[in-house]
This record gives structure tokens, sequence and C-alpha cells, in this order.
């Protein structure tokens, strides 16, 4: 190991123990921010390699450094596989504190001032360009079936091998998706994950998984779970990826509850042997009969995607599919059958960091524009797939290196949410929510506003340059179907038309293309 | 066992005797010998059980602080990282890792019911800044895999899991951590030699039963040859041996009690 001069950071040289300072980074840009600490898109130094840092808060610490980092690494530690993200390395700052030899000096004494470790540590991570609630989220975005049917193998692969290691990930959600623009797609954020025993016996913590993709057991205050709880997550999304917008976007428990028993039907001994005896079962059941919609409600989807939906969101966690045979389903062997991940087209990355502040930079501009009476509002649902898979999957695809289709026109801004560090509810802790309160409400609207049920963001899906037209107006094949259908989505009706506006829509997402260009991906310095 | 341990960040940090069987040199300048090193992560260890007993909690996570406490120490000085502070904190680290976790004010609470000198402080902030320094001394590898699961499996196997059978080999296991063989085996090869050295002394024939199982029966007997010595040696003057180590130490750690060594097996 070179040593560097006193003073000096010894930059280039790995230490032979202990970890490495994030000065071997340069921090490009912030790329998230949460209540876990802030994620920063960067390089290193001496490969030019591009990856994600995850800060791990430390004040505010009483019992030192934060459970939930050590499940995260401890888990990440020992995961390895192509759907889970990579954990890379841990790094500390600064590094000066340091003497020559690596002891301990100001460093201690540093900490004993009670500023222990305030620099920081990183957990180092590949760097992804998407994450699937913001690639959703693009206006315009419309994934094809074979593409769908792609992240959504992707997604039980790596489950499946999460739940074989007996690691429960307890977060699933769109945000947590981290896809690469080589259609990868990788579970991240291990903060709520743990190990888990087969037999069940160990009490959990029911207070896990975001709101809306919250099971049934949980939700009814359960604390014996198992993987289901996940396959659980999996289904919501795989039904927001058909329908275009997430299907229980509850406010608080009684109602995300409630939303479930609409859809789903109410729990009872017959469909769900033992719910009685889940601990708030009799507080939360729910007071009329109600009877399971699911397939009729989601009467216009694929027969195949149908049955494996009803097998996802089952209402009884022990019938509830496993990874494993959901991998097995007819849906992932009949035509069109899903799509090599490479073959996706690539999309510009960008950032929820990013992303709000050019909307809200987009509110004032629609403002002024309000004002002016130069706008109508508009409001972009998330699109449903398309439906008529063959011919559009064809023109879905474009080679990796096939030029934007529309090259002179400027890429989306309003797309991903980053992930690696999203907030995690208005409370830090490793609870998601306050007990009390409203979970998922500051969070979900914060990461979600603007689409489907468009709240106060009705601004979010214009490009930052803030075009006046809307995209109806803009002479783009396809365009105008996708400004009505969004405009048809924001009322969220859970039944939604089969076909509506979106027919012929077979181009309409050439404008997001953006070519395979590494450059324009990593476009931090704008 | 979670996950597969042949995949696993333990299996990938399996050092060898010559790595684990290195006196720092800032402890060799203090005249430590390898003998007493090794005596000294055996008192930690010891220290580290009795601890536990106090604070409540389950075996692995003891299992687990010690095996932390041993990666400490195939990087780290005795000189520089105290073992008074070293062997809590390993405990309040791995109770975390281990999901079962113990404040680190009731830890501190029961670090000072243990027998201690009046000098000794030890903190809520000294288990805090611990844990920074341990977490980097192993380079937050924080996975560990240990003998028990598979010793159940391999003794229900060979139809010895009789209550006799179950608690000596449990025990062996359990003194094997007094020891750095957790730091070169793999764990089934512990609780096999384990198996191996109870089979012997209740007279009961595993012979085909070992056989059958294709591993290298080689390293189980050396492992067991290492469990034998390691009762041997420390039977005799273990506590004079101890407080010679101390001395060289200095103040460091002579105010650990010194528990006397009573192998559960014998």
């Amino acid at each position: 190991m070179a040593i560097a001069a006193p003073g000096q950071l010894n930059l280039h040289e790995s230490p032979s123990w202990g970890s490495r300072s994030v000065d071997c980074f340069e921090k490009l840009e912030q790329i998230g921010e949460g209540t876990y600490g802030q994620v920063y898109m960067a390089r290193e130094i001496k490969t030019g390699e591009i990856v994600a840092l995850k800060k791990i808060r430390m004040d505010n610490e009483r019992e030192g450094f934060p459970i939930t980092a050590i499940r995260e690494i401890k888990i990440l530690k020992k995961l390895h596989h192509e759907n889970v993200i990579k954990l890379k390395e841990i790094v500390t700052s600064p590094g000066p504190e340091k003497d020559e030899q690596g002891r301990p000096g100001k460093y201690l004494l540093r900490m004993r001032n009670g500023n222990k470790y305030k620099g920081g540590i990183y957990m180092v991570f590949e760097y992804m360009d998407h994450d699937l609630t913001g690639l959703a989220d693009r206006p315009g975005m419309r994934f094809s079936v074979p593409q769908i049917k792609c992240y959504m193998r992707q997604l039980l692969t790596g489950l499946h091998y999460c739940h074989v290691n007996q690691v429960l990930h307890r977060d699933i959600k769109g945000s947590n998706l981290l896809i690469d623009n080589e259609g990868n797609l990788k579970l991240a954020d291990f903060g709520l994950a743990r190990s888990f025993s087969n037999d069940h016996n160990a009490n959990l913590t029911n207070r896990v998984i975001t709101l809306w993709y919250r099971p049934p057991e949980l939700l009814l205050g359960t604390t014996k779970y198992g993987p289901a709880v996940d396959m659980w997550s999996v289904g919501c999304i795989f039904a927001e990826l058909l329908h275009g917008k997430p299907i229980f976007p509850g406010k608080d428990e009684p109602e995300q509850l409630n939303k479930i028993f609409e859809l789903c039907g109410a729990p009872d001994e017959v469909n769900w042997p033992g719910v009685s005896k889940i601990p708030w079962y009799n507080n939360l059941k729910p007071t009329r009969p109600m009877k399971r919609r699911l397939r009729e409600v989601f009467r216009h989807f694929d027969r195949h995607a149908l049955e494996l939906l009803e097998r996802m969101l089952t209402l009884d966690p022990s019938q509830r599919i496993s990874a494993k045979d959901a991998l097995d389903a007819e849906y992932f062997w009949t035509d069109p059958l899903p799509c090599d991940p490479k073959s996706l087209p690539k999309y510009e990355s960008s950032h929820e960091f990013q992303t709000k502040k050019k909307r809200q930079q987009q509110r004032q501009h629609e403002e002024t524009a309000k004002r002016q009476k130069l706008q109508h509002p508009q409001q972009h649902g998330r699109l449903p797939p398309i439906q008529q898979s063959g011919q559009a999957h064809a023109q879905m695809r474009p080679g990796p290196n096939q030029p934007p289709m529309h090259g002179s026109q400027a890429p989306v801004a309003a797309g991903p949410s980053h992930h690696y560090g999203k907030p995690r509810g208005p409370s830090g802790g490793p609870g998601r929510y306050p007990p009390s309160g409203n979970p998922g409400g500051g969070y979900t609207h914060q990461n979600r506003g603007g689409q489907g049920g468009g709240s106060g963001y009705s601004s979010g899906p214009y490009p930052p340059q803030g075009r006046g037209a809307p995209y109806g107006s803009s002479g783009m094949p396809g365009a105008a179907p996708r400004g009505g259908g969004g405009s048809g989505y924001g009322v969220g009706a859970p039944n939604y038309p089969q076909n509506g506006p979106y027919g012929g829509s077979n181009a309409g997402r050439g404008s997001n293309m953006m070519g395979g260009n590494r450059n324009q991906q990593y476009g931090w310095q704008q | 066992m979670a996950a597969n341990f042949w995949t696993s960040s333990h299996y990938k940090q399996l050092l060898d005797q010559e790595e684990v069987d290195v006196v720092h040199p800032l402890d060799k300048e203090k005249g430590i010998t390898l003998a007493e090193f090794k005596l000294l992560k055996m008192h930690m260890a010891n220290y580290i059980w009795k601890l536990a007993t106090h604070v409540k909690v389950r075996q692995r996570v003891v299992a687990t602080a010690v095996t932390y406490m041993r990666r400490v120490y195939t990087r780290k000085s005795l000189s520089e990282y105290d073992p008074r502070h070293v062997a809590p904190t390993c405990l309040y680290l791995a109770a975390k890792a281990e999901e079962s976790t113990v404040q680190a004010r009731l830890l501190v609470f029961y670090v000072k019911k243990m027998p201690t000198d009046e000098k000794f402080r030890f903190e809520i902030k000294d288990v805090l800044e611990m844990e920074m320094k341990i977490l980097e001394a192993i380079n937050y590898y924080l996975v560990v895999f240990h003998p028990y699961r598979s010793l159940s499996q391999l003794l229900q196997d060979a139809a010895l899991n009789d209550i006799s059978m179950t608690q000596l080999t449990w025990g062996l296991v359990n003194d094997t951590y007094r020891m750095d063989l957790i730091l070169v085996h793999p764990p089934h090869l512990i609780a096999l030699a384990c198996i191996y050295i109870a089979s012997v002394l209740r007279d009961k024939d595993t012979t085909s039963w070992f056989e059958e199982l294709r591993v290298d029966m080689n390293v189980v007997k050396n492992i067991s040859i290492e469990i034998l010595d390691f009762y041997e040696n420390h039977r005799i003057n273990m506590e004079e041996r101890l407080n010679v180590a101390m001395a060289k130490l200095g103040s460091t750690i002579h105010n650990l009690e010194i528990l006397q060594l009573t192998p559960t097996s014998y």
C-alpha cells in the first residue's frame, strides 16, 4: 500500500483492512433524500465507475449504528444475485482524521467531542438508471406486454432468491425496484428486510411495507408471517402495471383494508381459515358483506395475467402463490413471451430529487400560465400496457443503438423518482409510519403527486422547458390518444375502459426514447 | 442455516491458522507471546459468555459476539483495541445483528455489575465509539454461520440425538468458541469434530456414518485434536498464566474477572 504523505489523502490505494474513505469518490449530484439519509450519484476517481452512495445517518442515533443499516448490510452481504442490488463496499468519511499508519488519531478526539462519525458512513451501490415507479410515471410511458412480463419475471426471480435465502424484503414497491438501461431489474432497499426462519414462530413487526402494498394480514395485525407478505406487494405492482395506476391507494390503515376488501372480498373463516384469530380482526372486519370483484374489475386483463393476479392477491397468505410457483405460471410461458431485458428501450435517467425541484419550477410556471389563461389543466395518468401486444411490441423495441425517434425533441423530464434513499414516510426510525396519523400520506403524495389521482400537481407531466402547448397539439402520432388517456385516468374509477383511447396509439411512446447514448443517460451536468 | 454458507462472506473470510496466529506488532512489543494472545482471547470469550448470562441473550448472539471479537483481533492489537471495551461492545453489536437488540444503557449497567476495578470507566459513549471501530475492523462482515444448526441436523442424521449426546456435543461446540476454530473452519466440520469426540467419549460407533458423509476426515480429526489439546493445555496453571499475560499488557485488562476454565464436557 502506498503511504500518502502526512496530511495528504491516500486516494489511490485501498487500505488492506478497514474501509476506504468516501474521498475515493467524487460526488456528482444528489439523487435522493430520505429520512435514512442522502443518496448521491458519484464517480469512483480511480476507475471512473459510476456508483450510488447512500449515506447512513448517524446523528440522532441513541443506539449507535442504526439497526436498519445493520440489517441491510448483513442481508446484502449475503445475497448475490443478478436481480438483487449489489452492495459494493462501505466507505467512511472523511479520511484526514487518520494518521499515516491508519491509526485513529484526531478521529477519536472528534468523536469524543460528541461528533462521532458525523462525517458519515456511506454504502456504495452499483448505479441504476431508474426505478419502476419513476419509469412507469414518465408521461406517456406505456410498457408493452413482453416488457411487463420481463420485469415481473425478474422481480419474481430476485424475490424467489431472497425467499430461498430466508430473507423477507418487506418493502416491495415500484420505487424499490431499480432498472438499468440494460433492462435489468434489481430489488433494492433492504432497510426493512430481515431474515426469517421457516417455522414462522418469531414475532415480527407488522409495521412494515408501504401502505399501498401492505397485505391484509399485516393490516389485521399479525406478527407471524412469511414470504407471502412480499407476494402480496408483487401482486399490487403487477396489477398496477396492467391497470396503469396503483390499485389500493389507501390513506390510512382502515381505508387501506377497506380498499382491499372492496376488490378482494371480505375475509371469513371459509376463504381464510384462522382469520378471526388475527389480533385486530374484530375491530377491523368489514361491517357489510363484500364479494370478491377482482375478476370483474380486471376482466379486460389477459386471461393468464388475471389468473396469476388472482393467486397473488389471495387474502389468505397460506394460499397465496409463492414466487417459485408464480414463475411457473402460464402467464410467463404463453405468447407474447417475456422479452429479453437487453431488447428493452433505453430511457433517460432522472432522479426524484431533481424532479421535485423541477416540479416546483413547473408549478410556478403553471401558475403564471394560468394567470395568463394560456393553458388548460391536463392530467397524466399512468398508461396501461398496450393490449394488442404482438404488433405493438415490435414497435416498442428499438434496438439499443437506434436513434431516438424524436431526436429533436427535448427529453421529458418529469420522470423517475429515485429510490436508493427515498423518503421513508413522515418519521424516521425502523417503523415506516408513526404509530398514529396518516401513514403513507406524506410520502406517497410527495412521490406520486401528479400521477393518477393527480391531486395538486397537474403540472407534473410538463417538460421543464415549459412548453406552453400540451402534448395533444404537438402533432406526433399517438400524442392525442395519450393526452386523452391521461384525463380518462385521473378520475380514479376502478374500472378502466378496455378499448378506450389507447386503441390506436402504437407509436405513443416514441417521444421518450433516448437511444443508447450513455452521456445522455448520465446527463448530470444540466 | 440462513443463506448458503458457501456463498457467504463467512466462507470467503475463512482464514488459515497461520493468519490467525499472528501477534500484532504492538502487542509483541509488550512481550505478548502467541500462547498468551490465545489465552487472552479465550479469557475475553469467557467474559462475553458470562456477561451474556446477565444480559440474557440467546446463545447464538454470544457465539456471534465472540466471533466478532476474534475477527477484530486478526487485524487489530490488544493494545489499541482495549479488550474491556471490545468484549462488551461485540455483544452489543452481535445482539443487533442477530435481532435481539440490547440497549446500550442496559449493557453498561450489566458491565458495571461485573467484577471490575474501580478505575474502570465504561459509559454508553464508549459502547457507541467502539461499535464503529469494530464495524470498521471487521469490514462490516456481520454474518456468522455457527455449528449449532448443522450439529442438530447431523445428530439427527446419525441417530445420536438423545439428550445425553445432544448436551455433550452442544457443550463441546460452546467450548470451541474459546478457540479460533470459527475463523478457520467451516461450521459443519466443527460440528462433526464435536460429534466425533463425543462419540469416542460415549463409546458410540459412528465409523460407518462418518464414512458415508464424504467429508475430509483428516480435517475433522485435526479439529478434534485441536479441541482435545485445548482441554489438555488449559488444565494446568491457567490462572497464573493469564495473570502473567495481563501484566504484560499493563493495566489494560487486569480487571477482567479471571474465570476458572471448567470445560463443560469433561
